[in-house]
């Protein structure tokens, strides 16, 4: 599947394991390779390894391996590393994982390194209050990002219709939506793709009206109205055509390239911003960010600024304070943060915020001023994910396309969704 | 080994060779049966660690709360009882498998007998096409024939592109619910390869001079092929069809990679085999992963059981 490790880690990590079972010295050999795991594509393989050289450079005698997968594969592959006892030292985490990982002890409590080894002082608080699970501190937050809405503003110049802006409510975006389709200009093209069974899009629509997904003790935190009307609202959207026909929705994969807009079925699509830069390069057309739609033109408080990845230290590692050298290094060093650019969100640190804000290009600055303006619509950072949150997204994502399919009528979907994510977290 | 050292050494190695002799038979036979034992051992190395050693522990797990990350705690047969009882997505995978089965392998049988009666007549560069034709069984289980597939039935694929020139509109065949376990037929079908080659050879051990008896007496192409072919085939039937019921039980590639994952849209392509995966990796839940993994086994088993209970009723043995 898509699993790479880029030639010049494979010769170096080869070399090293030759040279070390020359030497017949395994103790050794434990604590001096680290190594790291992360999902991405290639861009991101390539400034992961270039810090890592940076960092082997100034620590010499360490040797580091880092593979990468897509994000399907990533998570099965590091159960079975974590389960075999084969754990990488430095791995990537996601918000949604954290406490799963956390709490089954996979993960080394870092706070003790604090501020010794990790010098986080400049972190945003919010955001080293995210990397916490049970009062323990388990991960370095990457970056921050925010939900986002994709725009083509390509096609919306074909049609003769105004981008959204900041203040545009779902209503009137059905309407935009439903003209681009209407106007035609190109073969098969809707207004926007179908984002009902979209969590990131559903959990904004439920902050806005003062609700959340899940609660801080690991319970559901909507009702099935709020749910009904979230599928009523898209039904209707599909009704008037704005969006695309639930059988191009269904080839989505959650990644950039299935997505309706880069396949160039839709001029709108819903992502995250550090995808920003990954969108645009799959897109001739110049593409914009925008926040998700208002529910009301006063509604506020939708978004939050997202670790977008962690960088976690196993609990297994040998070698666990060069591993805390590593992270450290890798948000705080500046040239580290130079040659890290916005990929995976904007820096934390502060004084890296800077050093990279005086280096982004055009289309690295996009996602920054995005992050930045989102004014009253950013709100407070929910709650990690609770144990089981991953098959409630599935759900949501499965009785979505039975209301686009015509096999659930909307007012059913919404008491089936908070019925069966009820019982998954009952389940744990 | 002996053999060889008795000729090139001479007396010295005849001489060990008897005192192994005096030792008793048993060690007689290890030494004659080393060497055989020797190359086995990769064999039995892959066979205890890798298929025996893990089945027995999957076993044994399927009666713990196994995540993967923490030790297995013991529930009894707690994971049994849910899938028996409270697990709606069992059914819903179990249904896809079975209308899965049942519809592709008398297909892809039927097909390959066709193929097979074909190239069974003696075709210039048969061995050729023989090649040809088995090409996709050893492509088809492969990751790359997936997403072609994927890219063929796609609402702009090339199905739908052939479709348009009689003026019909076929819809995304892979992202319908009502359509996508279809796609996944027909690529079974396609890989019909190996029934086919056994086919063939199943046709070849057919004695000539029964046709030739029968067509003097007047039977038909048809006739010949129903009274004869056909009931000289049944072993290789049978044994085609008992190993095409267990493969398509075990079905996984295909759907993994043509809905993603996902066995969407809603749930139309969630293999047996796809669900437990997403139990056991994406859900952490190895324990009752391994239960689902039993459940399957025990009704392969049981479908194996059927089928050869029935066979006496339809399988001629030639004797």
């Amino acid at each position: 599947m898509s699993f790479r490790v880029s030639r010049r880690n494979f010769m170096a990590g080869g070399a090293t394991l030759l040279s070390l079972s020359a030497l017949g010295n395994s103790a050794f050999a434990q604590e001096n390779r680290l190594r790291l795991i992360w999902w991405g594509s290639q861009p991101r393989a390539d400034r992961t390894n270039k810090v890592s050289d940076l960092f082997k450079t100034k620590n010499s005698g360490v040797a580091i391996t880092g593979e990468f997968l897509g994000w399907a594969d990533y998570w099965p592959r590091l159960a079975t590393q974590v389960a075999g006892r084969n754990a990488p030292d430095v791995i990537q985490m996601d918000y949604r994982y954290i406490v799963e990982y956390a709490r089954r002890g996979a993960l080394a409590p870092l706070e003790s390194y604090m501020p010794s080894k990790l010098q986080l002082d400049d972190f945003d608080p919010a955001q080293i209050e995210g990397g916490k699970v049970d009062g323990h501190f388990y991960g370095v937050s990457l970056g921050a990002n925010s939900a986002a809405t994709v725009i083509n503003t390509v096609a919306f110049k074909e049609a003769g219709i105004d981008v959204p802006t900041n203040k545009t409510t779902w209503e009137e975006f059905g309407k935009i939506g439903a003209e681009i389709t209407k106007a035609g200009k190109r073969k098969g093209y809707f207004g926007f793709a179908d984002g009902s069974g979209g969590e990131p899009l559903f959990e904004n629509y439920l902050r806005q009206r003062g609700k959340a997904l899940y609660t801080t003790d690991s319970k559901i935190a909507f009702g099935a109205e709020d749910a009904s009307e979230w599928f009523d609202m898209w039904a209707k959207f599909r009704e008037a055509g704005a969006c695309v026909t639930p059988d191009i929705q269904a080839l989505y994969k959650d990644t950039i390239d299935t997505s309706p807009l880069t396949v160039g079925k839709a001029a709108c699509d819903y992502a995250h911003s550090n995808q920003f830069v990954g969108y645009q390069a799959m897109v001739k057309d110049k593409l914009m960010l925008s926040n998700y739609m208002r529910i009301k033109p006063d509604s506020k408080g939708g978004h939050y600024r997202k670790p977008s990845m962690f960088f976690s230290v196993s609990a297994q590692s040998k070698a666990i304070d060069q591993a805390v050298d590593y992270v450290n290094f890798f948000v705080k060093n500046p040239d580290a943060a130079k040659i890290l650019d916005v990929e995976r969100g904007i820096p934390e640190s502060k004084a890296m915020r800077d050093v990279v804000a005086g280096t982004l290009d055009e289309t690295g600055k996009v996602p920054l001023e995005y992050v930045s303006g989102l004014g009253d619509l950013a709100g407070p950072l929910p709650p990690p994910p609770p144990t089981g949150a991953g098959e409630g997204q599935v759900v949501l994502r499965t009785i979505s396309e039975q209301v686009a399919f015509g096999q659930l009528t909307p007012a059913d979907a919404g008491k089936q969704l908070v019925d069966e994510i009820t019982r998954i977290l009952a389940r744990g | 080994m002996t053999n060889a050292m008795r000729t090139s050494a001479g007396a010295v190695t005849v001489e060990r060779y008897q005192g192994v002799r005096a030792d008793g038979r048993l060690r007689r036979l290890w030494n004659a049966n080393a060497p055989g034992y020797l190359f086995l051992l990769p064999w039995l190395i892959g066979f205890f660690g890798l298929t025996l050693g893990p089945a027995l522990i999957s076993l044994y797990l399927s009666f713990t709360d196994f995540d993967m990350l923490r030790a297995p705690g013991w529930v009894g047969a707690a994971n049994y009882v849910r899938i028996a009882t409270a697990d709606p997505k069992f059914a819903s995978a179990m249904s896809v498998t079975l209308t899965y089965v049942v519809l592709s392998v008398p297909f892809k049988l039927t097909f390959a007998l066709l193929v097979a009666l074909a190239l069974n007549r003696g075709l210039r560069g048969l061995p050729i096409y023989r090649a040809i034709f088995y090409l996709p069984s050893l492509l088809g289980g492969s990751v790359a024939i997936a997403v072609l597939w994927r890219q063929l039935f796609a609402s702009d694929g090339l199905v739908n592109a052939a479709l348009s020139h009689f003026g019909i509109v076929g819809p995304s065949w892979i992202s319908h619910p009502s359509y996508s376990i279809y796609t996944l037929v027909a690529l079974s079908v396609w890989q019909f390869g190996s029934p086919m080659i056994i086919f063939l050879a199943g046709l070849r051990q057919i004695p000539q001079d029964m046709y030739e008896a029968a067509s003097l007496d007047g039977a038909s192409k048809f006739r010949q092929f129903y009274k004869i072919t056909l009931p000289l085939l049944t072993p290789v039937i049978f044994f085609n069809a008992v190993v095409q019921t267990i493969d398509a039980f075990k079905a996984f590639t295909p759907a993994f990679i043509i809905s993603g994952g996902t066995g969407g849209p809603i749930n139309s392509t969630l293999f047996y085999t796809l669900y437990l995966y997403q139990e056991a990796f994406g859900n952490f839940r190895m324990g009752y992963a391994s239960a689902l993994a039993w459940i399957l086994v025990v009704i392969i088993a049981i479908f194996t059981a059927f089928s050869f209970l029935t066979s006496r009723y339809w399988v001629h043995y030639d004797d």
